[in-house]
């Protein structure tokens, strides 16, 4: 009886939809759950007028393409169009930059580094018997003791050992003495703790990388030329060649879970990009994280950068500015991991209309051959342009130490004051590998 | 006639006007300047030759100051300046400098490329050369245990990424690829540091600067500045060729290339100090002893070396390393060492991987009969097909 019943029921589900809701009641608990195929095709904008409807119709289908595109093809068509946009500079000399650059990224800042004791490495310096169990505290000094010696020698050879060269070149300085120092120190880093680290051995090795990134926050209205008076978004881009860099094919675990990021605060600065000052050109936009797709090593594990030669500690020491210095590093530091994660995750589809379901992850260390300073990133978000959705609570972390006085001086053959916190903490950044699930 | 053609007649003749005016003489520019018409300034004329008649003091025009003909032109002592300025410093003739010796010395540095090659670079390092690498460094290559895991699929990684994934670009300069190329393999080799310690007793050197001087036949030559990358080690190179091989060498006839001149394309310089002999390294380096040489090709676009002058540019800065340290171990003294010194070396190009291995066996290098030097060269093939790339 339940099949005539259900067609005699079904006939007047469709002839009598104005009914009561009693009747809709009974009906709703007998129909079902499918409903019937629509009787005519979906009312939707007109494709070529010129309204406001077609045009959004329109570029909601553009962002439909770009969905069902492969990765290459998205970053193709989401770097098509040339425009004008910001230069953001990783190295820069602007007062406040860090601000700028964490606002420009959606960042976070906390002092200090995230706490990794679940990854094998050596422990920082108050830390040492907390240290994981399959550690030894001798195992732990040899390491230390050869990761001393092999610094030393880097430093020496380009201080002391080398013939007595002609001195260097205006702003030449880092180019011929702290970046071969800091690529022997690299290199024999990663070689000496390729035993206790497997995936460096599987890594790949960059030298003077490019890292580019492409984004875009916030709308303004262009001011003149054939689109005045349209709504533009705010657009920027990243160019970065950091020294070297680590790229490893698994990627690394993150560092704090996402939803951390929720109550964190990201400076907010209402003035234009230009007063930072920051400049606009248009040229390619590039994405790209120092290898391009079919490279495996797709992940990035940490960078190497030296800071330019014009800057000068002492200098802004003495205007009185000493800690600008953290922050123009701290600058510099956001924008190049924001890049190279930015891009990292881009390389696997992410974007800012299809946002991150996993967090990305990288470190960095900024040097001039005696100060260190290390950074960590944890990139939570893509979502940052205005069409993303407006109420997106993730920000990005970034983690980040002070300078630290690697040596104090060179002199007579030897290295003076020689820390070996600074060198443990390079030491844990190269064993940082992903856990175990 | 219609006003207008008349008026485009009288304008039409006008310019015909002109035009006989501008074709009456090649040199003429009547009242045109000459940038505007597009033309180059006329030579100078040379000055007159200036005649000196011992004993005879020509009469100038100085006194005058004012050209007067038929008059000679005065002569003024160079105005000097009454304190050093180094803006405008002049040298002093060469022959007044403090290091000005009579003699030539040839000068070999990175940029030299010398006409006959291999057969040059061993005629002037008194060296024997074997084709082929030894079958000890062979088999050292194909010993499952100097193996990497994986090690076709990385290496070929290794080149594409070098070649094709390294840059935005479609295709990378070749300066970044060859350095790019080196730079990898070196550190896909430096992973063999767990099974082989001695690997991490080993420090590359990008900038570093070398000199070596030595006396063949009647002539000075030096090497000098810089050339590559160097990997030092704490441990010397043990040589590859018995001592049976060594004097058996004594037999060898170095081949000359007559009527050319075993000194073409080195640079003639009367500027030099003779006996002078750097490692580029000073004091008590803690990797004392060269191990390998890399030479990326093509990193100086102006000067880029054709294979045979590539593989002589290995063999005279192998040399040199080795003749300095030789120097640095044994003293000045010319003689045959009972512990030849050994050095490798690599140069890339990019397409083509040349190989060699150096045994300096003598620093009696004045005479041409005695003990020689052996070098071995070895190739290895082409990394990329471009006819196969995409």
């Amino acid at each position: 009886m339940a099949a005539p019943t259900r067609s005699s029921l079904h006939s007047l589900l469709h002839r009598n939809v104005r009914f009561s809701g009693g009747i809709r009641r009974i009906l709703h608990t007998e129909a079902a759950a499918v409903p019937p195929p629509p009787a005519y095709p979906p009312m939707v904008p007109s494709l070529t007028a010129n309204s406001k409807s077609s045009k959004r119709y329109r570029y909601e289908l553009r962002v439909e393409n770009v969905r069902a595109a492969a990765v290459e093809e998205k970053l193709r068509l989401l770097t098509r169009v040339q425009r004008k946009k910001y230069m953001v500079l990783p190295q820069t000399l602007a007062r406040n930059a860090d601000q700028w650059y964490q606002c420009f990224t959606k960042t976070a800042y906390i002092p200090g580094l995230p706490d990794t004791s679940s990854s094998s490495g050596v422990g920082r310096t108050e830390e040492v018997e907390g240290s994981t169990p399959d550690q030894l505290p001798q195992d732990d000094e040899d390491l230390l003791g050869e990761v001393r010696s092999l610094v030393s020698h880097a430093l020496l050879q380009e201080h002391w050992y080398l013939e007595q060269r002609k001195r260097p070149a205006l702003y030449k300085y880092q180019e011929h003495v702290v970046e071969p120092y800091v690529r022997n120190l690299v290199t024999g880093l990663t070689s000496c703790l390729a035993t206790r680290n497997p995936l460096l051995l599987l890594a790949s090795r960059d030298l003077k990388p490019e890292v580019n990134f492409y984004w875009t926050k916030g709308e303004t209205i262009v001011p003149r030329g054939h689109r005045r008076g349209r709504v533009d978004p705010i657009r920027f881009q990243i160019d970065d060649k950091p020294h070297s860099q680590i790229r490893i094919p698994k990627q690394l675990s993150q560092f704090v879970p996402m939803e951390s990021s929720y109550g964190l605060e990201v400076p907010e600065i209402k003035i234009s990009p230009d007063m930072m000052p920051l400049f606009k050109r248009q040229y390619d936009n590039h994405i790209f994280t120092g290898a391009k797709l079919p490279d495996p090593a797709r992940y990035g594990h940490t960078q190497f950068h030296v800071v330019q030669d014009r800057f000068h500690r002492n200098r802004l020491t003495k205007l009185n500015q000493a800690d600008q210095v953290e922050v123009l590093l701290r600058a510099h530091g956001c924008s190049s991991l924001f890049c190279w994660t930015g891009a990292q995750a881009m390389y696997q589809g992410f974007w800012s209309r299809e946002d991150l379901t996993r967090p990305f992850v990288s470190q960095a260390v900024i040097t001039d051959g005696q100060f260190f300073s290390f950074f960590c990133y944890q990139l939570n978000t893509l979502a940052l342009s205005t069409d993303a959705p407006a109420d997106n609570p993730r920000k990005n972390i970034l983690w980040g130490t002070e300078s630290l006085r690697l040596y104090e001086r060179v002199e007579e053959g030897r290295v003076v004051g020689l820390d070996d916190g600074v060198l443990r903490l390079l030491v844990q950044f190269l064993m940082n590998k992903p856990r175990e699930a | 006639m219609i006003p207008e053609a008349r008026q485009r007649l009288r304008s039409g003749a006008t310019l015909l006007n002109d035009l006989r005016l501008f074709s009456v003489h090649p040199r003429r520019q009547l009242n045109v300047s000459r940038p505007l018409l597009g033309r180059a300034a006329a030579p100078r004329p040379r000055p007159r030759e200036r005649v000196e008649i011992p004993g005879l003091e020509p009469i100038t025009y100085g006194a005058r100051s004012h050209y007067v003909p038929g008059l000679a032109k005065p002569v003024y002592p160079r105005w000097e300046m009454g304190h050093k300025d180094p803006r405008f410093y002049r040298s002093p003739p060469h022959q007044q400098m403090a290091l000005y010796k009579e003699k030539a010395c040839y000068l070999f540095n990175q940029r030299t490329s010398i006409l006959e090659g291999v057969r040059q670079a061993l005629w002037l390092t008194k060296t024997k050369q074997t084709t082929g690498l030894p079958s000890q460094l062979l088999s050292l290559a194909e010993s499952s245990a100097n193996q990497i895991a994986d090690q076709d699929e990385r290496v070929m990684n290794v080149i594409k990424h070098a070649r094709f994934w390294e840059m935005t670009e479609m295709e990378p300069p070749q300066e970044n690829y060859c350095s790019t190329l080196l730079h990898s393999l070196l550190q896909l080799c430096s992973s063999l540091q767990a099974s082989h310690p001695v690997l991490g007793k080993r420090m590359l050197a990008e900038k570093y600067s070398l000199t070596a001087s030595w006396n063949r036949g009647e002539d000075l030559f030096q090497v000098r500045g810089q050339n590559g990358l160097l990997l030092s080690s704490t441990t010397p190179l043990p040589p590859l060729a018995d001592r049976q091989e060594v004097e058996e060498t004594e037999n060898h006839v170095l081949e000359t290339f007559y009527p050319v001149s075993p000194t073409i394309d080195l640079q003639t310089t009367h500027l030099y100090s003779p006996d002078r002999m750097t490692t580029g390294f000073c004091g008590d380096y803690p990797y004392p002893h060269a191990h390998t040489l890399y030479f990326p090709e093509g990193v100086d676009r102006r000067n880029r070396l054709r294979p045979p002058q590539l593989r002589a540019k290995m063999i005279m800065f192998c040399f040199a390393n080795a003749l300095a340290r030789a120097h640095t171990l044994y003293g000045a003294a010319p003689q045959t060492l009972d512990q030849p010194v050994c050095v490798q070396a690599v140069a890339t190009d990019g397409q083509n991987l040349q190989l060699a291995f150096f045994q300096l066996n003598t620093t009696d290098l004045q005479h041409h009969h005695g003990v020689k030097n052996q070098v071995s060269t070895g190739r290895a093939g082409r990394l990329i097909d471009r006819r196969h790339v995409l």
